[in-house]
């Protein structure tokens, strides 16, 4: 088949994923190694996700030995899995998903690895901690990767229970995916805009300069220019500025209507709401331009900051208004009408940018860089979503639990009966229970039938030396939530049920791909899932 | 208990986490739950149904089998495709042509010892009331509204003293999807929030023949206006690389003569197939949390979903779970027929494609009644050519405000009620 266009055969078994990320964000994959620590359920189901769309490597580090239990919450071992490594043989049924895919695996502790080849965990893109985890341990991976920027997820899935922590030490987003990037500009039109409007609306007052047809068919942006144009002839030069006002701005253009079915007419009222606007730069895109990073910029900034600070520099001197993306919603009008609108929006944001790539050029310059070390398309992306843009600066571990908890979000939520808080408490306390030093073999809470209730109350004394710790007041009527929530805890005995693993593996996994492709927005920075209510929440902790 | 499942077939040790939820209560469980073999032996014996062996069907699989239910059958009448491989991960390369039920029911039990998984390559509406009647559960990983209504009419009409069987119905679309428990005549049905669909704006006629704009006016065109005028008969098939390539070279020619940019192959395929973006990633939330409630419906260890679960992933993680009302008016599950205010002066004829348009009627061969008189009968044949004269008829001539209008269609197992008022 020789069509031109046509797609590869990569382009066939991905098109479904590609349909949301792209080519770019399908290389960001691609190139990506993971790190999975321990094969559990988990673990392996989101693996799965990831091994499926194709990301790069993946390597598994885990001492466990397969026993009996796994194979009722792990779909990636068998009957033949058992008494042998569990990394490599959840590593050996993964790779069967996908020949693209590269998989690896250590036969031993993260804690190993850590005390005798920590440079190994320099390797990786992104690492996820899954299973029964110490804390000293937890806090001994964060200390090496967050520095690194090396995310970090930690995902605990205990019954029904499931958190999901993020570590990510900074992430930038140009394409964060808006419903729209649509700006037509239409109170701060540029002057092909508006002899455009001239042209092609100046007579639609007129009934003896255009004939029906033509006035049923000018595009709606150039009614409204049109009309606003009359407006501010007697409106002492302003434009409709309050809700109020635009309300009547919407008469008045419906009062130019010569046929009660004009749809254009009916179009253009409909966008006076959401398209008259006066130009302010949205509060995400602000927050990146008063960033240090962009303010005072180093050999060693990345291409993110470089653009962000020429676009900075270009709304400066642009009465504040950013490039503009130059897409155009459909609307009514005759075929050649449309595309000659479309080009003038187009070659504005062509000029826009153009701009833009000059003031780069001359920032790579200062900074001693090649002027072409950033491309016209990477820079061309970034002005489309300069408006839509987000930086999102985490918190590490060490943070959480020992430097600067955040105490407030805790304590304002734990009164709340149906909080998901209560489940982030309860598996906090249940990694205090298996970290415990008298706890040797890292036994969890509720494996015996006979321990379950005194293994609950120990978890309870957890969560009251979690509040102290966090000068956070409490009484047992307020953590009635928080003891239900280890109760069901407990229950399980430690282990996990297959679907809430999937579940979580489907979470971590979409998190993931957000994270890799620089794509979307990932949560920040922990997500509980509850699966007795099938309910979600995300705090900032 | 007719047939009893062994339990003892393996390891203690395999199911020992399942195990204790079901010995054990816990805080939330119902009262009446009775912790032990009650629930274990339930779920063993449970014949449990999934429609649906793509993306949502392998996953919904895999997680019944871990989740104790030891009988399934699994409905499907595609072959695998090499897109399907991105995210259907019971499927290899070499099974691409194959079926999907088949294969994906031979995978899982050969991972998952103990579980029989019974694979029907054919259309849902191919089985009859006794056939569905048999299942305790029904759990639909489907991408099509009409099938979904289907099987939600057929188990609410099943309903009677001894024959209950909820529906659990998943979707995804990119990050986004939603899993919801319906028992029929108890909680709403998927009839219930068809107008939660957003209808696909169609593109007026007059716009793709004369005015395009955009890249989709020129392949709705070609595929539209072209293929008809210029294939004849011949069906268009959208899965045939050949029919798409044929739209896509039309499609550009289009686009070239009237300078618009942007028609791609890709484009041109998603226009004309609909494809919605589907991840691995988004069908593991959605299948799981229908097999989550799948497993707490069968074994009562915790309270089910009470009713609708939605799940967007694109910016931050945010669910919305809520109980969607059960409509009064309801085709399916409802007691009284819905109003419908109508255009006396339209035809029969208008009023049939007006009511084509609608997300809640997709109709396709829709036969009108009244309750004195057949307005316009598609079948059989005879009766056609009788009624077809008043399809010219305005509808001022044929009804009267307050009369009651009934619809039938040859793809719904029940009827549209109206009650007819005039603008
Ligand atoms: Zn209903």
């Amino acid at each position: 088949m020789s069509v031109p266009g046509a797609p590869t055969a990569k382009e066939k078994k991905y098109d479904r994923q590609l349909r949301l990320w792209g080519a770019g964000g399908q290389e960001a994959l691609e190139t990506a190694h993971i790190l999975l620590v321990n094969a559990t359920a988990a673990g392996t189901e989101t693996l799965k996700n990831l091994v499926l769309p194709g990301a790069g490597r993946f390597t598994i580090i885990d001492d466990a030995v397969v026993t009996d239990e796994d194979l009722g919450t792990n779909f990636f071992l068998d009957d033949s899995s058992i008494g042998l490594s569990r990394a490599q043989k959840t590593c050996e049924l993964l790779c069967e998903l996908n020949p693209d895919v590269k998989g690896d695996y250590i036969n031993d502790s993260i804690e190993n690895v850590i005390k005798s080849t920590p440079e190994k965990l320099k390797e990786f893109t992104i690492v996820l901690a899954t299973g029964d985890i110490v804390t000293s341990t937890l806090l001994s991976l964060d200390s090496i990767l967050y520095p690194l920027d090396t995310p970090i997820f930690v995902l605990k899935c205990v019954g029904f229970a499931v958190t999901c922590r993020l570590a990510l030490s900074e992430h930038t987003i140009v394409e964060t995916h808006p419903a729209s990037t649509v700006d037509l500009r239409l109170l701060n039109p540029f002057p092909e805009l508006l002899a455009l409007a001239e042209e092609k609306a100046g007579s639609m007052n007129d009934k003896s300069k255009m004939n029906t047809h033509d006035h049923g068919h000018i595009p709606y942006v150039l009614i409204l220019l049109r009309a606003l144009d009359d407006w501010k002839s007697t409106h002492d030069d302003n434009v409709p500025s309050n809700y109020s006002q635009k309300n009547q701005f919407k008469s008045f253009v419906r009062s130019k209507m010569w046929d009660a079915d004009e749809e254009n007419f009916e179009e253009a009222i409909a966008a006076v709401l959401p398209h008259f606007n006066s130009p302010s730069i949205p509060s995400g895109t602000k927050a990146v331009f008063e960033d240090e990073k962009t303010k005072s910029l180093t050999s060693s900034s990345t291409n993110f900051w470089i653009v962000a600070r020429a676009i900075k520099d270009f709304a400066e001197k642009n009465n504040g208004l950013l490039p503009l993306p130059g897409a155009l919603p459909d609307m009514k009008a005759e075929s050649k009408d449309y595309i000659q609108l479309q080009n003038v929006y187009k070659s504005k944001a062509r000029a826009d940018l153009a701009a833009v790539v000059e003031i780069a050029k001359s920032l790579l310059s200062e900074l001693g860089k090649p002027a072409d070390s950033i491309s016209e398309p990477e820079i061309e992306t970034f002005c489309k979503h300069a408006g839509y843009i987000k930086l999102i600066r985490g918190r590490s571990l060490k943070q959480e639990y020992e430097d600067s908890p955040n105490a407030k979000k805790i304590s304002n939520e734990i009164s709340e009966p149906t909080s998901l808080i209560h489940y982030y408490l309860g598996l906090r306390a249940y990694e205090s229970f298996i970290s415990e030093e008298s706890n040797t073999k890292r036994v969890a809470p509720g494996v015996e039938d006979s321990s379950v209730e005194s293994d609950a109350e120990k978890m309870d004394k957890y969560v009251t030396e979690i509040l102290d710790k966090l000068s956070i007041t409490h009484s047992p009527e307020l953590l009635e939530g928080t003891s239900k929530a280890i109760r069901e805890i407990v229950r399980v005995g430690g282990g996990e049920l297959h679907n809430i693993s999937s579940l979580a593996g489907g979470i971590v996994s979409q998190e993931i791909i957000k994270v890799i492709t620089k794509q979307y927005i990932p949560m920040s920075n922990t997500v509980v899932f509850d699966g007795i209510s099938s309910r979600t929440e995300v705090y900032e902790l | 208990m007719a047939t009893t499942t062994v339990l003892t077939t393996e390891s203690p040790d395999r199911w020992k986490y399942l195990n204790n939820i079901l010995t054990r209560s816990g805080p939330y469980t119902d009262e009446a739950f009775t912790p032990g073999d009650f629930p274990k032996q339930f779920l063993a014996d449970a014949k449990i149904l999934v429609i649906g062996a793509g993306g949502l069907g392998c996953e919904i699989l895999k997680n019944l089998a871990l989740s104790g239910f030891k009988d399934i059958h699994v409905i499907d009448m595609d072959t695998i495709d090499i897109s399907n491989l991105n995210r259907q991960f019971l499927f290899r390369e070499a099974d691409v042509g194959k079926s999907k039920a088949e294969v994906a029911a031979a995978f899982v039990m050969k991972r998952v010892r103990g579980v029989k998984i019974t694979p029907f390559n054919c259309a849902i509406q191919d089985k009859d009331d006794d056939y569905y009647r048999q299942f305790k559960i029904v759990v639909c990983g489907l991408d099509s509204v009409e099938a979904r209504r289907w099987i939600n009419a057929t188990l609410v009409n099943l309903v009677d003293d001894e024959t209950l069987i909820p529906l659990i119905d998943g979707g995804t679309e990119g990050f986004k999807g939603q899993a919801r428990v319906m028992i029929p005549t108890i909680s709403c049905c998927y009839e219930c929030t068809l107008d939660m669909l957003t209808p696909r704006a169609a593109v007026p006629l007059c716009t793709l023949a004369s005015i395009p704009r955009q890249p989709a006016h020129c392949i709705e065109w070609a595929s539209v206006i072209q293929w008809p005028k210029e294939k004849g008969d011949l069906k268009l098939d959208t899965d045939d690389p050949e029919h798409i390539s044929w739209l896509y070279t039309q499609a550009l020619g289009r686009a070239k003569e009237f300078n618009i940019p942007g028609v791609t192959y890709a484009m041109t395929q998603g226009v004309v197939k609909n494809i919605i973006p589907a991840i691995a990633s988004t069908n593991a939330i959605i299948a799981a949390s229908c097999c989550n409630e799948a497993l707490k419906l069968a074994t009562t260890a915790a309270p089910y979903l009470d009713n609708y679960m939605m799940y967007t992933g694109d910016e931050s993680i945010y669910t919305y779970t809520f109980q969607h009302e059960k409509k009064e008016e309801c085709p399916v599950c409802g007691n009284l027929p819905q109003n419908l205010t109508v255009d006396p002066e339209s035809t029969l004829e208008q009023l049939m494609e007006k009511l084509q348009e609608r997300p809640e009627t997709t109709l396709k061969k829709p036969s009108f009644r009244t309750s004195s008189k057949s307005l316009y009968l598609q079948a059989p044949k005879q009766l056609e050519e009788q009624t077809r004269p008043n399809l010219e008829k305005k509808c001022k001539e044929l009804m009267e405000e307050g009369d009651e209008l009934s619809i039938s269609d040859p793809g719904m197992p029940f009827n549209l009620r109206f009650i007819i008022s005039f603008s």
